[in-house]
């Protein structure tokens, strides 16, 4: 530690010995935008023609660069517009500031919307062919090229990156193959807490697509990033003013979910404008809603028991978003800036399901209402100051997860009635159970009464100075700053379930009429579902028929409730040299991890019974120091060779690392949490070529190599003493419990083209083409399945949870000057999702490809009418069991459709 | 222009807040903090020998969460207030008029161990008509459970024949009279079903002759599968030899000649030793002089854990003689076929 301190040290002695290069050196401060309607172009090169100094506009179109005093020229390029060349006048310890504005290649377009698409285009490749680090960026213009109404969605649409799905809508992201913990959430550049209770990752349906200004994937880190990124980093960036005359726009949705037979809504709206003579005030207010009514048909079976389940889904979910950015300009040096975010994802779900048990010649028949919130919020306070030899930059975050589940009920009734079951194809089951939907025939077993809250709040500050130097033949930035986040985290759980005490009539009194005409296409009638709500009516009517499961709820609140408390420390120091073509970046990062938690030990004894519940806490500390070098070397003006070698690490789910215990002395098995467990380090290599196209597209191939130590996955500890440490109270027990100790590896190639086919004759020039592919391959040692007592460190090979060996998207469009058409194909390739107790329990998503059809058309600059239709082809989604023959879920949703209005209104010039 | 605006981003705000249908069509249930207390029986049913000249049964409340967080499994939190309960006899089974069985009620809890409400002549209030069978009684406040207690003719169902159908009646609640501080409420579908046993049938206890070698090593066989002390037992150390058949379950008694001496609510006393295995009924003939018997047992083992027992076969009565034939099923393994025979 001491030694690293040093190091820092002398690198900022360095820094500033280096910055006296810069002495005789003035400030150039502009902001580079659309010739005709002043868009900001972010990601544009600013190059001095005189030397190696660049400088990249940022997502507000500014950029700064420190140049020699006297006359300078400056060469700005930027995809899709026309190379441009200003000279400028610095003086001495002055600021000169530019206003540059390109022209479109496109200007035969550009009275109409049609160009605001190519803009959106041309900011995200700009810059990521400018970006020092490997990384993919997906524009507000780009995602609304895409039917994709939040995060996750948008994000599907980028290489390397598959979704997990929930009713059909994308949650969770893995990046190159590894699982969501893999990867880290931020919003404007700092990590967002996870309002779920057990994980670190974000469920990204919870933020809609219309709040943010672009998203950005890295896929290789710099120093100055957080170093917990193993898969990548997801920035979303959310949106800020840019326009100094007054903007008001929006859109608004309706559509229609063929399964639910239901409409559906969306809005958005957006103001924004820059106040004052300097346009130095900016303010953003941003609000949008989303109302869906979805559900699905799922049948789902367990092979190994001989059970099979018809589950019917029926929900309302709504996404509200609410952001707002303002930004202060004192002066050209001196700016700050707020931003906020709110998003609230709410689900509530009805499940009706038939649960048939032929083994005990029973079926299940149960209803389940839950609604869920979840809700995120961030504030962001910093500043920017520019002074004569280095900037400063600094800021604060609050940001809060939160997940309400103000109630979970769910009713269940039990009939003796015999069924056989068979499933003669992977598509759907037969069940042949005579009078199943008999009502009458239904007692009642148990209902369960359950609200949960989960709270996760990050409290975060960071700073970083940059020094900008010039070597005779070269110049660079050399940076360094620190960090300091403060995380608590916690969870409580209400678990009621009640029992009968007699009396309670059969499910044929609670019943409703079905909630739709029918049921995986009409192969099952699924009779009248129970009503919950008239059972919670009966049940608060006659509460002398029912009891309470203590023991249960004393078990199960006592085993999920958590706190914990993180505290991360962080400081880098990075040095960036700019040759005539070549990039060079290096740099380290250390990250100090202090954990500590408390939960509770449940402990049951031999005969099955609630012996103990023993509060409980454990503690970690652990630290990393993590090099990372990025080179980029340009080829010409619009070809790029790139090459990443950074170490990065994931830390363990709170589930993992919470010693809450079960210890179960009849089944002879403990589930013990580890407080103990490393993070997962990683290895990261990467090369990437990528050229872009003039007309604003690219084709680039890259590799990548990942190798994991520490790999985290579930060991079973055969007749082990309990506690594994100190003075043991049961002399041999299995423990099951997440441990360090194993490697994987995962390697891959992906390959992106997209461009506009101008080349082509005709009607088809407007044809245009996006399409992404990625290869994965993984290996992970784990414990064997077949380990026991007598080979206990027996090991097997599989490939890593979450990583699809294909992954890929596919869209034609055709774009004339105000007609816009898009035929998109997203495929997942299977991936394994859970590891059985053997090889051929091991559960796999499988394979699936959506396509999705969308079109607009411009009328004016002003209004747009498009229109959208969602899983045209009707994936379902599909699980099986070992090998593809086994399918055992499978669930459909039909196709949802939108029509809408976007409109953008501008302020006219008085 | 942005008044407006602002506006407009009020009502969608306002607009959206209530769509996400979180309180449509919702009727929440109690939670375990509101759930009121329920008033209930302790057991569904008992049974006694036709001669004897009382009953009874065991009014309590559900168990709920210990506030204390001592008891995991939860315990009977007593009311705070008294409360009236109110009762019926009813279903009468092998005889038409309750008053010719049923004679009167009393009531009584228990302070402690050693001590009840009776002794401390604390008055329940006690009603029963014995013409329509109804009947009511104080529950108070601070008590975890109230003993009813029916009186009976003992001689209107003792007769020396072998009765084939049942004789029973069964009570049940019919309400709870409480102030508004106390939120009780009773389970209206429990009863508790009183069975008089036939003494002409299997019911009661059969004595084995411990004189009788044979015999004796039988029964070492049959029940020393499941016990190791009777396994080991000698013929000199037995007094007795019992078993007896009670409402739903099986009883094996052991008498020792040794002796110990232990001291109940300041009472000592010498008393032989016992040997005692216990098993629920899973299957008894009740109404004939032969039938099949089952009855299952757990045995606790060395490392806390239970393993369950089980004994079938079937008896033949012959006047005061029992054969019972048995085998006996435990960890795997089985008895031979064994009779024993038991005299009432």
């Amino acid at each position: 530690m001491k030694k690293l301190i040093n190091t820092l040290l002398f690198i900022g002695f360095c820094q500033l010995s280096m910055a006296q290069n810069t002495n005789g050196n003035g400030l150039v401060k502009g902001t580079v935008s659309d010739a005709v309607n002043q868009g900001k172009l972010s990601g544009a090169k600013i190059k001095w023609a005189a030397g190696t100094t660049t400088s990249v506009a940022d997502l507000n179109g500014l950029f700064q660069m420190y140049l020699p005093i006297g006359q300078q020229t400056l060469e700005i390029s930027y995809l899709g517009y026309k190379d441009t060349t200003v000279m400028v006048q610095v003086g001495e310890n002055e600021i000169a500031n530019l206003n540059i504005t390109l022209r479109s290649v496109f200007s035969q377009l550009s009275n109409v919307l049609v160009s605001g698409y190519l803009q959106g285009q041309a900011r995200a490749l700009n810059q990521q062919k400018n970006a020092d680090n490997i990384v993919n960026i997906v524009s507000a213009g780009q995602i609304g090229r895409f039917p994709d109404p939040n995060a996750a969605e948008a994000l599907q649409r980028v290489p390397g990156v598959n979704i997990e799905r929930d009713q059909g809508e994308g949650r969770y992201v893995l990046i190159r193959g590894l699982a969501p913990q893999f990867t880290t959430i931020n919003v404007n550049g700092e990590q967002i807490p996870s309002p779920e209770a057990d994980v670190r990752f974000v469920a990204l349906d919870a933020i809609p697509s219309d709040q943010l200004a672009s998203i950005e994937v890295s896929k290789s880190l710099t120093p100055d990033m957080d170093g917990d990124a193993v898969g990548g980093t997801v920035n979303l960036v959310t949106r800020t003013a840019e326009n100094k005359d007054g903007r008001l726009s929006g859109s608004l949705v309706g559509g229609y979910n063929n399964l639910m037979k239901q409409p559906n809504l969306q809005g958005q709206l957006q103001a924004e404008k820059r106040f004052g003579k300097r346009n130095q005030l900016g303010i953003l207010v941003n609000a949008n809603y989303y109302h869906n009514e979805l559900g699905s048909d799922n049948w789902e079976r367990a092979p190994q028991d001989n059970e099979a389940e018809l589950r019917d889904y029926e929900l309302v979910r709504t996404r509200l978003g609410l952001s707002s950015s303002v930004d202060y300009t004192f002066n050209s040096r001196h700016s700050i800036y707020f931003r906020s975010l709110y998003s609230k994802f709410t689900d509530r779900e009805w499940r009706r399901r038939y649960v048939f048990i032929p083994e005990d010649d029973e079926i299940e028949k149960l209803t389940k209402d839950r609604f869920e919130s979840q809700s995120i919020n961030s504030y962001n306070l910093g500043a920017k100051h520019n002074f004569k030899k280095f900037y400063l930059n600094y800021e604060a975050q609050l940001a809060n997860g939160i997940q309400n589940t103000p109630y979970d009920h769910e009713v269940g009734f039990i009939a003796s009635i015999p069924s056989t079951l068979s499933f003669p194809n992977g598509s759907y089951p037969i069940i042949d159970a005579p009078g199943f939907t008999d009502d009458s025939q239904y007692e009642f077993d148990e209902v369960n009464y359950g609200k949960t809250l989960a709270k996760d709040r990050n409290i975060t500050s960071k700073f970083e100075v940059g020094v900008p130097y010039k070597t005779s033949n070269a110049s660079g930035l050399i940076k360094f700053g620190a960090k300091a986040r403060f995380k608590k985290k916690s969870y409580t759980i209400t678990s009621d379930v009640y029992e009968s005490n007699g009396g309670i009539p059969s499910a044929a009194s609670f019943t409703e009429s079905p909630i739709k005409d029918q049921f995986l296409g009409g192969r099952f009638n699924l009779g009248n579902p129970i009503n919950i709500t008239s059972f919670n009516r009966f049940f608060n009517s006659n509460p002398g028929l029912f009891e309470l499961d203590v023991e249960g709820k004393a078990i199960d609140e006592a085993l999920e409730a958590f706190e914990a408390e993180e505290d991360v420390y962080a400081g880098f120091a990075m040095i960036k040299h700019q040759f005539k073509k070549l990039m060079l970046l290096g740099g380290v990062r250390y990250e100090k991890t202090n954990v500590s938690y408390q939960s509770r030990d449940v402990v049951i004894d031999a005969a099955g019974d609630l012996s103990a519940i023993v509060p409980v806490s454990g503690q970690s500390s652990y630290d990393f120091v993590l090099p990372q070098a990025q080179l980029r070397y340009a080829v010409n003006k619009n070809t790029n060779i790139r090459a990443a070698a950074t170490l990065s690490y994931a830390r363990p789910n709170f589930s993992e690392i919470i010693p809450a215990q079960e210890i179960n002395e009849e089944d002879n098995i403990a589930n013990v949490g580890n407080a103990n467990l490393k993070p997962t380090q990683s290895l990261n290599l990467d090369a990437m070529v990528e050229h872009y196209f003039g007309n604003v597209g690219i084709a680039s191939a890259g590799i990548f190599h990942k190798r994991l130590d520490d790999f985290i996955y579930r060991k079973v500890l055969f007749g082990v003493p309990y506690p594994l440490t100190g003075t043991p109270i049961i002399p041999s027990i299995d423990v099951v419990q997440a441990q360090n100790g194993n490697q994987a590896n995962l390697t891959g190639m992906e390959l992106a083209f997209q461009r506009k086919l101008g080349f082509l004759p005709g009607v088809f020039k407007n044809l245009s083409i996006y399409s992404n592919y990625t290869y994965t391959y993984s290996l992970a040692t784990i414990q064997s399945r077949f380990a026991d007592g007598s080979q206990p460190e027996a090991t097997e090979k599989l490939r890593l949870p979450g990583q699809a060996e294909h992954v890929g998207n596919l869209a034609l469009a055709y774009e004339s000057k105000k007609f816009v058409v898009r035929l998109a194909a997203n495929f997942n390739g299977n991936y394994l999702s859970e590891v059985g107790p053997t090889a051929a329990e091991d559960l796999y998503v499988n394979s699936r490809m959506q396509l999705d059809v969308n079109g607009s058309y411009a009328f004016s600059q002003t209004f747009r009418l498009f229109a959208e239709f969602l899983n045209i082809n009707n994936q379902p989604f599909e699980v099986y069991l070992g090998n593809k023959d086994v399918v055992v879920q499978r669930e459909y949703y039909s196709w949802w459709a939108r029509v809408g209005l976007k409109f953008d209104l501008r302020q006219k010039n008085k | 222009m942005y008044k407006k605006l602002s506006m407009l981003l009020l009502v969608a705000a306002l607009f959206s807040t209530g769509c996400d249908k979180e309180n449509d069509d919702l009727e929440l249930p109690f939670t375990s903090e509101t759930f009121p207390q329920v008033l209930k029986f302790d057991e569904e049913g008992d049974g006694g020998i036709e001669d004897e000249d009382e009953f009874s049964c065991v009014f309590t409340l559900n168990d709920r969460k210990d506030p204390s967080g001592n008891e995991l499994g939860g315990i009977v939190v007593p009311l705070k207030n008294d409360v009236m309960v109110f009762f019926e006899i009813k279903d009468l089974e092998g005889f038409t008029n309750l008053s010719n069985y049923v004679t009167g009620a009393t009531a009584f809890y228990e302070i402690d161990d050693c001590t009840t409400s009776a002794d401390q002549n604390i008055d329940l209030n006690v009603m029963l008509d014995l013409n329509t069978g109804k009947g009511s009684f104080r529950f108070p406040k601070d008590v975890e459970e109230v003993e009813l207690v029916i009186e009976v003719n003992d001689d209107f169902f003792d007769d020396n024949v072998l009765n084939t159908n049942e004789r029973s009646v069964t009570i049940v609640m019919t309400g709870v009279q409480a102030n508004a501080n106390e939120k009780v409420v009773y389970n209206n579908a429990a009863s508790f079903k009183y069975e008089v046993q036939d003494d002409e049938a299997i019911n009661g206890d059969w004595e084995l002759d411990v004189s009788n070698t044979a015999q004796f090593m039988l029964f070492k066989e049959l029940f020393g599968f499941v016990n190791e002390d009777i396994a080991n037992l000698q013929a000199s150390e037995v007094e007795k030899i019992e078993i007896s058949f009670e409402y739903s379950e099986v009883k094996v008694l052991v008498e020792l000649v040794a002796t110990e001496t232990i001291t109940e609510c300041g009472v000592t006393e010498t008393v032989n030793k016992e040997i005692e295995i216990e098993a629920d009924l899973e299957e008894l003939g009740l109404y004939a002089a032969n039938g099949d018997v089952e009855f299952v047992g757990e045995i606790e083992q060395s490392n806390g854990r239970n393993k369950e027992f089980v004994y079938k076969g079937g008896f033949v009565i012959t006047g005061n003689l029992l054969a019972l034939t048995l085998v006996g099923e435990y960890d795997d393994e089985e008895t031979d076929e064994i009779t024993l025979l038991l005299e009432k």
